[in-house]
């Protein structure tokens, strides 16, 4: 179906890009940042992305996916990095509708039902 | 594929159309539970771990003034979690009045925002009905949003909010559907009163607000609403916390009273009218008195019912399937397994006949009956002793007998009542009161001096109140009180 990705990387990209589509339904998928071979350090991140693509055509049309790399281990385990604190995230992967307290969080996103209630239910 | 054979065979139509009711051989579901709440979602959990299949129905009917909530039940939505969480908001109201003693310093006036307290109160309670949503749909547990009454033996129809009809079947079911607050049956009730179904997602402050009713959820209500700098006035029809112990339920009175909360004691309203319309507006409400023919009126900006809650009985289909209720209260009455006098059909939670109205003693009862009826277990629900907590602005907790019922049962010269005023460490240096925070528990003297009532008012009653519970199912008495030793300087220690 028709919806929109849109890929950012760290948090001001993020809240920027998110801000920028206020009004529209804002998914996003939170996942650690990936090597020169295309692979993150975040081993659920890895086995999750392909399960949520695999969902991304159940999206409401006019939505925006975004497809968020939050930095490299070191920065994701300090407690007060940006995303932690503001976004109130626990864990990597985390595949949320901004603005609801609706999330999957961790070893949820690679479960297949998970996600397409998260995409397709209210 | 099972329920679209079903929609085709349509037998809705041939039962009414013969007045037969066929019982069909196999079932959709080895288990339907009707109402999504404390007693239903911890039942259907329970079933799911013994790869029953399960489905969960929850239908909210939204109120008078039309609010509505999502997956939880009252508890998680309009009841025990924003309670707890606003009446947190007027104790940390107190508390930075009292910090100043304790050496902060500010100048600015503190104020309150109900706006951003209620906001964060419902943002909450999202993530709760999100969470229960994501734990029935992990276990496999099929949740539907739809509203389900039974037609026929075995056979519930659930109707969604478009007004979409299904009918599913299922070997055994379990009524957990709960209550909603009840209406005073007088002009203008329904079109200008809230209700606790309204008051936690009030999208504006009450203002000057008028409670009518002596129940927990009035004086709690009233409590809290007090404490976040509200005018806040309480109707008392008669008593205040019908049930309750007396003497505790007016202690608690005259605290509410000597901080700022006013009592109208034996009126009831007769009219309510609308002065003005806003967010919140006017109202004018005419009351009358329960001992003569004095009529008073008063203004107000909101009036919140809470004279008490009915069954969600009435319009489930139990005729058709002919589960015996209580007529004149709506409540179910169950035999010690919670079962219903029609054997394949329980019921659990607050519609229960003489049983607590209480959002454990619904998880507890669900989840035994669960493992009753398939993982071979044999405990039932044991609903004697079970503690219970008051969250007025000074706190009551309580486990077993009040004075009045251990005086009925045992006798007044056969029960020992020991007692004692404390004052907590934390009010000595801000001067709150030294005589209000008040302990005494009820023993049985025949039976060695076993504590059978315990009660509790002060700070944290609650948290003071859960050890105690325990003792007690192991028997706790007096000499055992006694020789314990005390934990100092807390209030638990008396």
């Amino acid at each position: 179906m028709g919806c929109e990705e849109v890929q950012v990387r760290g948090y001001p990209e993020f809240v920027r890009t998110a801000q920028s589509y206020h009004g529209r339904p804002i998914f996003a998928l939170f996942c650690g940042d990936k090597d020169a071979e295309g692979r993150s350090w975040c081993p659920d991140c890895v086995s999750a992305e392909p399960v949520v693509r695999k969902e991304l055509h159940n999206l409401p049309d006019d939505s925006v996916f975004i497809y968020c790399l939050v930095g490299d281990r070191a920065y994701w385990k300090d407690p007060n990095n940006e995303f932690r604190r503001n976004l109130k995230l626990t864990g990597v992967p985390t595949l949320l509708k901004y603005g609801t307290p609706q999330k999957l969080v961790e070893e949820e996103c690679v479960k297949a039902e998970l996600v397409h209630m998260l995409f397709t239910e209210d | 594929s099972v329920q679209a054979h079903k929609e085709e065979d349509n037998p809705q139509t041939t039962m009414e159309v013969n007045g037969l009711t066929p019982v069909p051989d196999s079932y959709d579901y080895d288990l339907i539970v009707i109402g999504g709440g404390s007693g239903g979602l911890a039942a259907a959990k329970e079933a799911a771990k013994y790869e029953k299949k399960v489905m969960v129905l929850d239908f909210v009917t939204p109120t008078p003034q039309g609010s509505s909530w999502g997956l939880g039940g009252t508890c998680v939505n309009v009841g025990c979690i924003p309670k707890k969480l606003m009446h947190q908001a007027a104790l940390l109201g107190q508390a930075l009045q009292d910090s100043r003693k304790f050496g902060w310093q500010f100048t600015e006036e503190v104020k309150h925002n109900w706006m951003t307290m209620t906001e964060s109160v419902q943002n909450y309670i999202g993530s709760l009905n999100w969470g229960y949503r994501v734990a029935l749909r992990d276990k496999k547990v099929t949740y539907e949003n739809a509203y389900g009454e039974f037609v026929g033996p075995h056979t519930i129809k659930a109707t969604n909010k478009k007004g979409v009809e299904k009918l599913y079947t299922a070997e055994r079911f379990i009524i957990a559907t709960g209550e909603r607050p009840r209406y005073l049956g007088i002009p203008g009730d329904k079109e200008y009163c809230i209700s606790s179904d309204d008051l936690f997602s009030l999208p504006y402050c009450p203002g000057k607000t008028l409670v009518v009713g002596a129940s927990y959820v009035a004086l709690e209500c009233a409590g809290f609403l007090a404490g976040l700098g509200l005018d806040v006035t309480v109707m008392v029809r008669s008593i205040l916390l019908r049930g309750f112990d007396q003497d505790m339920a007016n202690r608690i009175g005259e605290y509410m009273k000597e901080h700022g909360v006013n009592f109208i004691r034996e009126f009831v309203p007769v009219k309510v009218e609308q002065v003005e319309e806003g967010t919140p507006g006017k109202l004018k409400v005419t009351a009358k008195s329960t001992t003569g023919d004095q009529i008073i009126e008063g203004e107000y900006n909101t009036v919140l019912l809470a004279i008490g809650r009915d069954p969600c009985t009435r319009k489930i289909g139990l005729d058709k399937v002919g589960v015996n209720i209580n007529e004149r209260t709506g409540k179910i009455p169950v035999n010690d397994e919670e079962q219903t006098n029609v054997p394949y059909i329980y019921a659990i939670g607050d519609i229960l006949q003489g049983k607590l109205e209480l959002t454990p003693v619904a998880i507890q009862a669900g989840r035994l009956l669960v493992q009753r009826l398939y993982a071979g277990a044999t405990a039932k629900c044991d609903y004697v002793n079970v503690p219970t907590t008051v969250f007025t602005p000074l706190e009551y907790g309580a486990c077993g007998y009040s004075e009045e019922t251990a005086v009925e049962k045992f006798g007044e010269e056969n029960i020992e009542v020991y007692h004692s005023h404390f004052w907590p460490l934390e009010w000595a240096v801000p001067s709150r009161d030294n005589n209000k925070c008040y302990a005494k528990i009820i023993c049985n003297i025949q039976d060695n001096e076993r504590v059978i009532g315990f009660h509790v008012l002060g700070p944290n009653a609650g948290e003071v109140t859960q050890g105690f519970a325990a003792a007690i199912k192991c028997g706790l008495t007096k000499e055992q009180l006694d020789s314990t030793v005390g934990i100092h300087p807390v209030c638990a220690e008396v």
